[in-house]
């Protein structure tokens, strides 16, 4: 085991606020430092997984103070997979961003890295963390640095996509102040933990108040349906890596801190099938808003989107099973989705409009960008050798067992929707003529790396995905378990007042 | 202080939080000017700070200092967590503005003007 929980949210954070002074005296450094921070961030959550994986949950108290008062961390099979997996995707960004334009000045670059330093330490600070007010200020340091990134390009409409974000951003963070607001009057807690074991005392017309904003506060980083409108603009405004982030760190915050409340908060009986709701909503509006899109930037943002809804019908399922399938989900679409916002981002590099049309006929002059993408899209939409048919499968599995045919009639149809669109535009990408005035982007050889590794992973999790459901499992039952979590994070603080 | 007063004062604090919540979502939804919706987001967030701080007020309550004179004087103290949560706020709030003026300076400088109904680049 290396480090300890709070340096996967001590670190980045310093890393992110020297990098400027160490910039002053050796420039190349703005560069090399959030990489270095981010690959000792990968090793040290990857060694503390394998512990939880085997061993206890590490909690980890902060200045001393014990659980229900103080702010404690939890590092437990469930967190750790989800921070190591958001770690992994900072590095992947990261590698990919390094040197992302051939001179690029050095300004853009110190404040690019800070900003993504500043979302990896947020967003696994959201994970980690066992405080409701801590996890809200998380959720603003992520969020924050989500609007600067979204804004990174003068050129473009990026400051009004950026703005939208914010507005809506901000009025949702106001609903989640208001639900810490309604929860601390009635229990006079902010520990996760304490908070679900008093639970039961909290009067029903407070607790679905407070769950109702707190729905408004964290759906706009799970971007579930009615509070998704920022994302289209927002990804295809955003630099291409940026992309990638939201879709592999920002987004899968929010589903956590959304399952965390509905699984182990509330014991609110029909919050499940409130999930599959909205789940289902998100899934169709998505896939059909996705079909319509000319772009290829908001064309992935909305299958982004969907799948969310996807993720969210099948931990609605409610059964270890479906949880297993909704990490599942969560886990390939981490992985899936921002090889296609890379490979996607160097298709249409050189064009203004970013247009579907435009990566006519690219497959012969930039074959390896071009496989890949399609390998991105023909697992994402679950084709049987890769990644992502492992993760359908379960989802329809669980749902089968749980006699829930409409929710796998849904699925269905809508991957065959997803099928459409992706395969248009791989169809476009090979069986079509380049047109002249399209200039071809070679991407640079840091950035193929990073591509390679996903498309890799893919392949590989594809053909053997037992490597994976060992953590997949084990996390679905530390979320299923909620007696469990409150005795972990409660026990330490009892045993340290004797 | 009596009673009856406590509890106009208490019904007047969380009475006026929410009137503040609801002024400041009508400016940030109704206004089309972007400077007025950011100030209708500020006045939300004074809004909640308010609701916080009158969480915390309990009766005669003095403030959450040990100070001498004061050693045993816990019972009056009013609750210290919800006033670190509005020192919390308030610094998240200034920064969400600072972006969100500075979003504005560059919305200005690109399409010179401040109302929003002219900004329509992206569909809202």
């Amino acid at each position: 085991m290396v480090g300890s929980p709070v340096l996967l949210i001590a670190i980045p954070l310093l890393a992110a606020f020297l990098i400027p002074l160490i910039g002053m005296i050796w420039k190349e450094s703005v560069r090399l430092i959030p990489g270095l921070v981010l690959a000792f961030m990968l090793v040290s959550s990857a060694s503390m997984l394998l512990y939880v994986t085997n061993n206890s949950t590490i909690i980890e108290t902060i200045a001393g103070w014990q659980a229900p008062w103080g702010i404690n961390l939890v590092f437990s099979p469930l967190t750790g997979f989800l921070a190591t997996l958001m770690i992994f995707l900072g590095f992947i960004v990261w590698l990919f961003s390094y040197r992302f334009k051939r001179n690029v000045d050095f300004e853009p670059a110190k404040k690019y890295f800070i900003f993504l330093m500043m979302l990896v330490a947020g967003a696994v600070g959201i994970v980690i963390t066992g405080d409701i007010f801590n996890q809200f200020v998380f959720i603003e340091i992520t969020s924050i640095s989500a609007y600067a990134l979204t804004a990174f390009y003068t050129g473009r409409n990026s400051a009004e996509a950026s703005f939208k974000y914010l507005l809506m951003g901000s009025l949702s963070s106001s609903a989640l102040l208001i639900a810490i607001a309604i929860i601390y009057s009635q229990l006079g807690t902010l520990n996760m933990a304490d908070i679900a074991d008093k639970m039961y005392l909290m009067p029903t017309g407070y607790k679905i108040t407070a769950l109702i904003f707190f729905f408004m506060g964290i759906g706009i980083e799970a971007e579930i349906f009615p509070l998704n409108g920022w994302a289209p603009d927002a990804y295809t405004e955003a630099p291409g890596p940026i992309g990638a982030a939201f879709a592999g760190i920002v987004v899968k915050a929010g589903v956590y801190a959304m399952i965390r409340l509905v699984f182990t908060l509330f014991d609110i009986p029909n919050s499940m099938q409130f999930l599959v709701v909205i789940g289902l909503v998100t899934l169709i509006v998505a896939e059909t808003s996705a079909i319509k899109q000319d772009k290829l930037k908001r064309m992935l943002a909305y299958s982004s989107i969907g799948q969310m809804g996807l993720v969210f019908v099948a931990f609605g399922i409610g059964t270890a099973e479906g949880v297993f399938a909704a990490l599942f989900l969560m886990l390939n679409h981490a992985i899936i989705k921002p090889l296609l916002f890379l490979s996607g981002s160097y298709l249409v590099f050189n064009s203004k409009e970013k247009k579907i049309s435009e990566v006519n006929g690219l497959g012969k002059h930039m074959p390896i960008t071009s496989l890949l993408f399609a390998l991105g899209a023909f697992a994402i939409v679950g084709l049987p050798p890769f990644s992502g048919f492992w993760s359908k499968l379960s989802v329809l599995t669980a749902a089968a067992n749980e006699g829930m045919i409409l929710i796998i009639a849904l699925v269905l149809i809508v991957s065959v929707v997803e099928i459409v669109y992706y395969f248009r535009v791989v169809n476009r990408i090979y069986f079509f003529e380049k047109s002249d005035n399209v200039v071809v982007q070679k991407p640079r050889i840091n950035a193929m790396i990073a591509m390679l590794i996903l498309g890799s992973i893919i392949l590989v999790i594809g053909f053997d995905p037992d490597i994976v459901s060992i953590y997949l499992h084990k996390a679905s039952h530390d979320l299923m378990n909620t007696r469990e979590y409150i005795d972990n994070v409660l026990s330490i603080g009892q045993s340290l007042t004797k | 202080m009596n009673n009856e007063l406590y509890e106009i004062l208490r019904y007047g604090i969380l009475g006026g939080s929410i009137l503040l919540i609801l002024i400041g979502l009508y400016a940030a939804l109704t206004k089309r000017s972007l400077i007025k919706i950011i100030i209708g987001l500020s006045i939300v967030d004074g809004g909640i700070h308010l609701l916080l701080i009158g969480i915390g007020y309990v009766k005669n309550g003095t403030a959450p200092i040990f100070s001498p004179g004061f050693e045993n004087s816990t019972a009056n103290m009013v609750d210290p967590v919800p006033q670190a949560l509005v020192l919390t706020a308030i610094v998240i709030g200034f920064a969400v503005t600072a972006v969100a003026l500075s979003l504005v300076i560059r919305l200005y400088r690109h399409h010179n003007t401040l109302e929003i109904d002219e900004i329509k680049n992206l569909k809202w």
